[in-house]
């Protein structure tokens, strides 16, 4: 018979290392045209980095994401960057890039300052213009800005900052430190049916609520916490690497029989990006990638618990374990006799 | 070395190769079609999927000249020189893919699926895509974007109830 059970999972997740030095470096030009050129050390894996890098530096210039071209990965034209690992780019190469455009838009404010007849911090960058704050109807376009600060002024618009969350060392007395800049936090239920007689388990819903500081790019942001939780399925439920005891030789060195989640495997996600602004991170954000296979694991062995009353100690949590771990806990269970 | 012929994106494509190659060697080392991908090479991947006779088929599991005389559909015959397959506008539109490598096989496996069923239920999306392993996007965004295109490809709003 099937059994129906619900979990819940926690989750915090470190972002920014500070244990060591975690430096990203990023270059931003403004172009004659109101383009700008990014430069970045980082590497586009498919989650979306150098989307969500264009929109830094487009916000901070108030120009379009697709204004901005983005150059990376490439040691010979881009400055250094750690890398994309540890959940870090958007929150340390993103805090670089939000410097270095801020540096950008500094000399364009300064050309443009006597232009407009204002001071330099009267100004502000918007909808492809330099315009005096509060007074939008005085501005200069952002290319013919970057063009009279190439042109007549010989002060190209071009910033270049590196961002590093402060290096903090353990006490060597108490072993306290710091080890990270700022935290990430999330909750996910999953709902699930267990089948008694075989212990096979179904993940039917998973929901998913993560604090990622302020999301630079939701629809991004879904996307690595709905394959973090096919991954956090797979952890479950479905992955293990065996091993042969004598010779050491793993035995299912293919997809065959390393079984990982497929489309009949996903449940329904419902992804919900709690409101959270991060004041060290850029415009609020601070990470997503890691933290989403966190709970999942969690959440969804705590229903199996809440579905047939066991626990399961190991994972993955296979139909066998399951079913072992139910006729087990039957077996101390004592039986009922009948008085008649 | 065998001579084969086929349709492949609809043009004639005619090579001769040793007797055991794949049709998915047939197409990337002797037509240079590389949308299709060597993943597993033991048909339980699907990154390398085309359409042959309307059907999606792993090509590294059928001998090229197993498609002697048949119809081929890759990745690089559904966008035209202006625009982008409806499918594929809805991957782009909706970040379907991440890294993208299982992408051509699974957008070649939701074209077969709308070409049979315009209008298929989220199970029969599931299924569809059953053979085609992704690592990084959880399925969720290929199967709203398959139903988007879907709508798209029978001529209704692409804006309707996203």
């Amino acid at each position: 018979m099937k059994r129906r059970g619900r979990g819940i999972a926690c989750m915090w997740y470190p972002i920014g290392f500070t244990v060591a030095a975690n430096a990203s470096a990023a270059v931003v030009k403004v172009n004659e045209d109101g383009t700008a050129t990014l430069l970045t050390g980082t590497v586009e894996t498919g989650q979306g980095a150098l989307t969500v890098l264009g929109q830094i530096a487009a916000e901070e210039l108030g120009v379009a994401t697709d204004d901005v071209h983005v150059v990376s990965g490439d040691t010979d034209t881009t400055p250094m960057d750690t890398g994309a690992i540890a959940s870090r780019t958007t929150y340390v190469t993103g805090n670089a890039v939000r410097l270095a455009a801020e540096k950008a838009k500094a000399i364009l404010f300064e050309v443009a300052a006597p232009l407009l007849g204002v001071r330099a911090d009267q100004l502000e960058a918007r909808d492809r213009k330099i315009q005096v704050k509060a007074f939008p109807q005085r501005f200069l376009p952002i290319g013919e800005v970057a063009n009279h600060a190439q042109l007549i002024k010989g002060q190209p618009a071009i910033g270049s900052a590196s961002w590093n969350p402060p290096t903090v060392a353990m006490d060597p007395e108490t072993g306290q430190g710091k080890p990270f800049n700022t935290y990430v936090y999330a909750t996910q239920i999953a709902e699930v049916d267990v089948d008694d007689e075989t212990g096979e388990v179904e993940v039917l819903r998973i929901v998913a609520a993560h604090d990622c500081g302020t999301a630079i790019n939701p629809m991004l942001v879904e996307g690595q916490v709905e394959g973090g939780i096919s991954m956090g399925i797979g952890f479950a439920l479905q992955e293990e690497i065996l091993f042969d005891k004598t010779t050491g030789r793993q035995l299912n060195p293919n997809l065959t029989n390393y079984i990982m989640p497929t489309s009949l495997d996903m449940p329904d996600i419902e992804v919900d990006i709690v409101d959270s602004y991060d004041p060290t991170g850029p415009f609020g954000a601070k990470g997503v990638g890691e933290p989403t296979s966190v709970p999942t694991a969690a959440a969804i062995l705590n229903a199996i618990h809440n579905a047939v009353g066991v626990r399961i100690m190991s994972l993955p949590a296979t139909a066998e374990k399951v079913l072992a771990a139910i006729k087990e806990k039957k077996g101390r269970q004592p039986k009922q006799i009948s008085a008649a | 070395m065998t001579q084969v012929t086929m349709i492949v994106n609809g043009d004639s494509r005619t090579a001769s190769v040793p007797p055991e190659t794949t049709l998915l060697m047939l197409l990337r080392e002797h037509f240079n079609l590389t949308g299709a991908k060597l993943g597993c090479d033991v048909g339980d991947c699907g990154a390398c999927t085309v359409i042959v006779d309307g059907k999606p088929v792993n090509a590294c599991l059928m001998l090229a000249v197993q498609a002697e005389g048949r119809s081929v559909l890759t990745i690089e015959g559904l966008a035209t020189q202006n625009e982008l397959h409806p499918i594929q506008k809805a991957f782009e539109d909706q970040a379907s893919l991440q890294c993208g490598f299982c992408g051509p096989g699974v957008i070649l496996s939701a074209k077969a699926l709308l070409d049979n069923i315009p209008d298929p239920s989220k199970q029969e999306i599931r299924d569809a895509l059953s053979g085609n392993l992704c690592r990084c996007t959880g399925y969720t965004k290929m199967i709203e974007a398959i139903q988007e295109s879907a709508r798209v490809l029978r001529g209704g709003s692409a804006d309707q109830a996203v």
